[in-house]
């Protein structure tokens, strides 16, 4: 009885919300659905994300919109994983419908968020590095893949370090398995050899065994593929506290968790196709602006971060060279063309994927990344095959 | 014997006569609910109707963890192991068949089968007799931080943190969905109501208030909990399969321990025990997060946290435990066990009449039975036997080692050395339930009887091993053995049947336990202080039903009794106790006459090891 | 050789400060408190506070100590009394307990990783391995806090009390001792051990709003199978952590990851009244 009556309620109160929500203004903007994660593993980098999302909105709603249309967006929190963007991709497609998702996410959520994407027919904008060769024809990628960020760390050790014994460590997932895949193969192909390649679980955070193993191994090379967040912050810790001093590589460290890391992360290599230290008009103005919109709240823009923005005006370039919002003509033009942002000129134009400026950057005392090398235009290589264009 | 038709609940039922009595049981709700389901896809827009999809599986693994933890009392947090279990093996079995009707069999056979062997096993790890609910719950938190792992490291197989996407699965429109998401919650729900409300499904909740005085009733509650463990886990399993079916990715989620711990936020809430209660409460929590989560999720979370501690500390029924107790407030009475007719029930007398072979059998024998606590002797060297038809009462001061001899003679696991035999048999090493099912009954000390049932369904409990109960039915008639019967009517409980034990006096309360061991129809009754606490008139009253148990049942009683005055009265032998030997063993006037009790009761009687000590 | 018995004595040293709290707790009032990963965040983040106060960092376990102990005792008068009769509940209340602490930890500092920089740094040669100063560090706190706690329990009215309350508490109420107020301090202690130990762990740890679970199960599944005493303990530490460090190194750190939790539970199965006695 009382069951029947709760279960009332709940309709009663979904049917209403839903009402409430349907009636459409006649201007309505242009949604922009970014499915990220508030929680879990992503919550320490994704506040930066929305806010160059905020930002690209901003400066667009602010010189009047897109075909005379505003932006608007709609932020969900997909924890980090897979159940949860789930829901959030749910609630974006079917509830709010969005006319675009665009966001930074784990691959986990990635992948759950596909089929309802396809489901729901809209374009999806994937800005977060990760580990390659997912395809869908709704989804374009306007960040690195192992193809590019790779080869600078593995050929600066092997060239600059006389590096040829590697050690590999990595948290047992998918992101931190698929890198050092490729890594392994790639080090085999420039002659290099793989000592030792070891996981932990991704919620572990004692890697002593694993550090010892790597002392008595003694590479000439480190090279690292954790989960973001906590993991890459206890193993840089204990590393240093084991006193390990080698050429330490970590394809999963951007600039915000290095600087988190004081001066435990000096040293460290990373390759990314975004540095705040980029020497161009581009990247000075955003983040002039960025520093204006966010003040002292502000999130260091990162190479997670700055893709978001990117990719809000590739969407609008798409948008206003198909003339409408419309699904299957934005995704037709979204591979054609290019936007000039902070990270230069991206055009997704392999397979979905887009070529990028990759920078090899070395971390200092005072957590900032000092460039040591960049190289234009690295190819992703042949990521989705299937896909045309 | 009252007619059968006069306890028939309702009108309703007489003209649905024909129908079987537990369809009876299926209240008006679940009519309801059905025709809510099928309203649904007509009411609800896309967006909830996914969500409500996705809730209605949740709030099937949630009416498992109410069942375990509700009514069984084992509070759980590895559900979700099973639900991940399902979810997978589904997931698994279509990534690397694809799909088809003999995947779809496959994948159901392995989500059935990797749960019930791995329910059988976590099972086994944590019920035994003398496992704590502390420890089972901490092996309940164990398993799905060990699946997620598992999963975690089985690369593409399992697709590690990613989980599994984009295999083929059932193609069901929305709408199909919500219905049969819809009916699969609604045939959990009867059939789990109509089962935990069954004479078998009282066990739940006895071994919950009470799992020692189970065990010595002859069952099994062990073998009981891991039976309840796989059919939770099968369905939680079953509830998994149906969520990735729908949804079509496998997460590590699905099968962690957060979400472990989310189920059992949802049934505190909804209300533990409440079977409706749990429903309600994951698909509130469920729809409430997929609103709110996104807009105020550090708010939502801190709310549900603080919200979860209030209910635990003060409300610990939840909301449908409101429900309750306003309801019974309403109608200005005892609040009676959830979910049962107010019928009268008939007590019959099993007739049949056991031959008793040969009434001065000697049917207890205890040879040299010691009890050490490390260096700490509490029994040693204890032996004697007793008869059919002998009440033997077992004095001594405290600390004599009486309560230890009792506690060795139903369980076999206490004693250091020694041999006991009950009705000619060696209890070996074997646990109290199956020291029971030699012929003997223990009476604890204090009154030790199942709170939240009705006195009926006590006695019923008592009588299971021997009468099977149903898991459909709720019996009308209560069969009793002729002693048992006589106590409860001499008591007053006959009148009191449909009475939560709990409100019961003290006094009946002891002469309810008694009923209950008496209804085992043992050979040997052994009661711990049983007049303790009694008026002067149940204690007579109470000897005269000990004496009739003797002398017309042939039962063998040995009795701890303080009061010399009662134990001169009702006891045919006096087994004197000292410093854990037998000091005197004799008829009533010998050990009574005996210098030896007075100077032991006095303090002045040096034991013969302090004698022998060395000066 | 030498860095493999120094991981395990390491290894060992630090799950015993970590679930040293939780067994105060556990022994003293047959509960599991659920919130321990919670107080070990919130001692993490005193040593954070510590460190942006500028204190100096031998301070920072002490700041997280009053801190911890204050809050546990704050949670034991408001939540924790009332459930001493219902083990079951106070193990879901503590759960949400640390819930709330999580959040408001999260809504104080954000969810981000913070840095606390290390007090010590640097190598320390045993035998000819280098072998992390810190880690050595973490094995003379365990002896610290092991002997400040026998002395505790041994040598003050205090632990006379608690020792009477372990033992019987229907007893040590009867000779007058309040053992409410023994509940009380025990579980302000307890909370505040789980603090120090966030605080030790900080410069081998992330500290963010979820550290403290990581470590858990560990604590549990050590504090069930000591049964309750501190020495028995340090013991489950040495062998279960060994046992750790020897599947991580020899079979796979996943395995490791799982050992404590497996070996413990099938242990206890096996020789259910844990190994207090043994």
């Amino acid at each position: 009885m009382a069951l029947t009556r709760s279960l009332l309620k709940i309709l009663a109160a979904t049917a209403c919300s839903t009402i409430l929500i349907t009636p459409l203004m006649a201007a309505d903007p242009i949604k922009i659905g970014v499915p990220v994660g508030l929680s879990g593993a992503n919550s320490v980098v994704a506040p930066s994300v929305v806010q160059s999302a905020q930002l690209a909105v901003d400066e667009i709603n602010a010189k009047g919109g897109v075909l005379g249309r505003q932006l608007s967006l709609e932020v969900a929190d997909d924890a980090s994983g897979a159940a949860g963007a789930q829901k959030a991709f749910d609630s974006l497609v079917f509830q709010k419908k969005v006319d675009v998702l665009i966001s930074m996410e784990t691959s986990a959520a990635r992948n759950a968020g596909l089929p309802i994407v396809a489901r729901g027919k809209v374009p999806y904008i994937y800005t977060s590095f990760y580990e390659g060769k997912s395809c869908s024809p709704f989804m374009y990628v306007n960040a690195w893949v192992p193809e590019q960020q790779v080869p600078p760390i593995v050929d600066y050790f092997t060239k600059e370090k006389g590096a040829k014994k590697f050690f590999l460590i990595g948290s047992d997932y998918a992101f931190g398995r698929g890198m050092l895949a490729f890594t392994k193969a790639y080090i085999a192909k420039t002659g290099g050899k793989v000592v030792g390649e070891e996981y932990l679980p991704m919620d572990g955070s004692d890697w002593t065994p694993i550090i010892s193993k790597l002392k008595s191994a003694a590479p000439d090379a480190l090279i690292t593929s954790t989960a973001g967040g906590a993991p890459n912050v206890t193993l840089t810790k204990q590393l240093r506290a084991a006193g390990v001093t080698l050429p330490y590589g970590n394809l999963a460290v951007d600039e915000g968790t290095a600087k988190s890391m004081g001066s435990d992360a000096k040293d460290i290599y990373l390759s990314a196709s975004y540095v705040t230290g980029i020497d161009s008009a581009a990247n000075k103005t955003f983040l002039a602006a960025m520093k204006k919109k966010f003040g002292g709240d502000l999130k260091t823009p990162n190479d997670l971060s700055v893709p978001e923005y990117e990719a809000i005006y590739a969407y609008k370039a798409a948008v206003e060279k198909a003339g409408s919002t419309n699904s299957s003509k934005v995704l037709k033009v979204l591979g054609e063309v290019s936007v000039e942002g902070p990270r230069g000129k991206i055009q997704m134009s392999k397979q979905h994927h887009a070529p990028l400026t990759m920078y090899l950057g070395q971390v200092q005392a005072d957590g900032s990344v000092k460039v040591i090398k960049s190289f234009p235009n690295t190819d992703p290589g042949a990521q989705c095959p299937n896909l045309k264009s | 014997m009252r007619d059968l038709d006069a306890n028939l609940p309702s009108v309703a039922s007489r003209w649905l006569r024909g129908a079987p009595q537990w369809l009876l049981r299926v209240r008006w709700t679940t009519p309801a609910a059905i025709a809510l389901v099928l309203a649904g896809p007509w009411l609800l827009d896309t967006y909830t109707l996914n969500i409500l999809i996705r809730a209605l599986f949740v709030a099937i693994v949630a009416l498992t963890v109410d069942v375990l933890w509700g009514f069984s009392g084992t509070l759980t947090f590895g559900q979700s192991a099973f639900f991940g279990i399902g979810a997978y093996g589904l997931a698994i079995v279509f990534t690397q068949f694809g799909f088809g009707p003999w995947q779809v069999l496959l994948a159901l056979g392995a989500a059935v089968g990797v749960a019930a062997a791995v329910a059988g096993f976590v099972g086994w790890l944590s019920f035994y007799p003398g496992s704590t609910p502390l420890y089972v719950s901490v092996i309940s938190l164990v398993l799905p931080i060990v699946v997620v792992q598992l999963l975690y490291s089985g690369g593409a197989f399992t697709g590690s943190s990613s989980g599994l996407v984009g295999f083929e699965t059932f193609d069901l429109s929305l709408e199909g969905w919500f219905l049969v998401a819809g009916f699969a919650m609604i045939a959990v729900l009867a059939t789990t109501s109509i089962m935990v409300s069954s004479d078998a499904g009282r066990m739940l909740s006895a071994m919950r208030d009470n799992d020692e005085r189970c065990t010595y009733l002859g069952i099994n509650t062990s073998l009981i909990r891991i039976w309840l463990l796989v059919a939770t886990g099968v369905a939680a399993a079953l509830a998994g399969f149906g969520y990735v079916a729908f949804s079509g990715v496998a997460a590590p989620e699905n099968a962690g321990f957060i979400f472990g711990t989310q189920l059992v936020i949802m049934v505190a809430l909804g209300g533990r025990g409440s079977l409706a209660g749990a429903v309600v409460g994951a698909i509130v929590i469920e729809v409430a997060s997929a609103y709110l989560s996104s807009s105020l999720p550090f708010i939502w979370e801190l709310i549900v946290g603080v919200t979860f501690v209030v209910v635990i500390v003060v409300l610990p029924g939840g909301l449908f435990g409101i429900f309750r107790t306003f309801g019974s407030w309403l109608r200005g009475k005892h609040p009676r066990a959830s979910g049962r007719d107010a019928a009268g029930i008939a007590i019959e007398t099993r007739q049949e009449a056991v031959a008793i072979p040969d009434p001065d059998a000697v049917v207890v024998e205890v040879e040299n039975v010691s009890k050490h606590f490390g260096s700490l002797s509490v029994l040693s060297d204890v032996s004697f036997t007793a008869r059919r038809g002998e009440l033997v009462s077992i004095v001594g001061p405290n600390g004599a080692g009486k309560t230890t001899l009792i506690r060795c003679l139903a369980d076999g696991r206490e004693r250091s050395e020694g041999q006991v035999r009950i009705g000619g048999r060696s209890i070996e090493r074997l646990p109290p339930d199956q020291v029971v099912r030699l012929g003997l009954g223990r009476k604890f000390q204090a009154a030790s009887v199942f709170e939240t049932l009705r006195v009926a369904d006590c006695l019923r409990i008592a009588r299971s091993r021997r009468d099977k109960p149903s898991f459909l039915d709720v019996s009308s008639v209560l069969r009793l053995p002729p002693a048992a019967r006589a106590v409860a009517e001499s008591s007053g409980l006959a009148a009191r049947l449909d009475e939560e034990a709990r409100f019961l006096s003290h006094g009946l309360k002891q002469a309810l336990e008694l009923a209950m061991v008496l209804a085992l129809e043992p050979q040997v009754l052994l009661l711990d202080e049983p007049t303790a606490g009694l008026t002067r008139v149940e204690r007579q009253a109470f000897a005269s039903v000990l004496r009739e148990l003797v002398v017309r049942e042939r039962l063998c009683v040995l009795i701890i009794e303080h009061d010399l005055d009662f134990v001169r009265q009702i006891s045919s032998r006096i087994l004197l106790l000292h410093q854990g030997q037998v000091a005197l063993d004799g008829p009533v006037a010998d050990v009574v006459n005996n210098p030896l009790i007075r100077e032991i009761y006095t303090g002045n009687h040096q034991s013969k090891r302090a004698k022998d000590a060395p000066p | 050789m030498v860095t493999l018995v120094l991981d395990v004595v390491t290894t060992a040293a630090i799950l015993f400060i970590v679930s040293a709290g939780l067994l105060i707790v556990f022994g003293v009032m047959k509960i599991i408190n659920f919130a321990h990963a919670a107080f070990i965040t919130v001692g993490a983040y005193a040593a954070l506070v510590a460190s942006r106060l500028g204190l100096p960092s031998v301070l920072a376990p002490a700041l997280a100590f009053v801190i911890g102990g204050l809050i546990g005792a704050a949670a034991e008068r408001v939540v924790v009394q009332w459930l001493y009769s219902r083990p079951l509940d106070a193990i879901l209340a503590t759960w949400g307990l640390s819930i709330v602490i999580g959040q408001l930890v999260t809504l104080a500092f954000g969810r981000g990783v913070q840095f606390v920089p290390a007090p010590i740094s640097g190598t320390e040669s045993i035998l000819g391995e280098e072998y992390s100063m810190y880690r050595l560090l973490m094995v003379a706190a365990a002896t610290v806090i092991a002997i400040l706690f026998t002395c505790v329990l041994n040598g003050t009215r205090l632990g006379l009390s608690t020792r009477a309350v372990i033992m019987n508490e229907t007893l040590a109420q009867s000779l007058g001792i309040d053992s409410s107020r023994v509940r009380l301090v025990t579980f302000g202690l307890g909370c505040g051990l789980a603090a120090i130990a966030g605080a030790l762990i900080t410069p081998l740890a992330s500290v963010d709003p979820n550290m403290g679970l990581a470590w858990l199960i560990s604590a549990f599944m050590l504090v069930m199978i000591s049964g309750g005493s501190l020495l028995t303990l340090g013991l489950s530490s040495l062998v279960l952590g060994g046992l750790q460090v020897v599947v991580s190194t020899f079979v796979s750190p996943i395995l490791g990851g799982l050992t404590i939790a497996v070996v413990a539970a099938v242990a206890l199965r096996l020789r259910p009244e844990g190994f207090a006695r043994a």
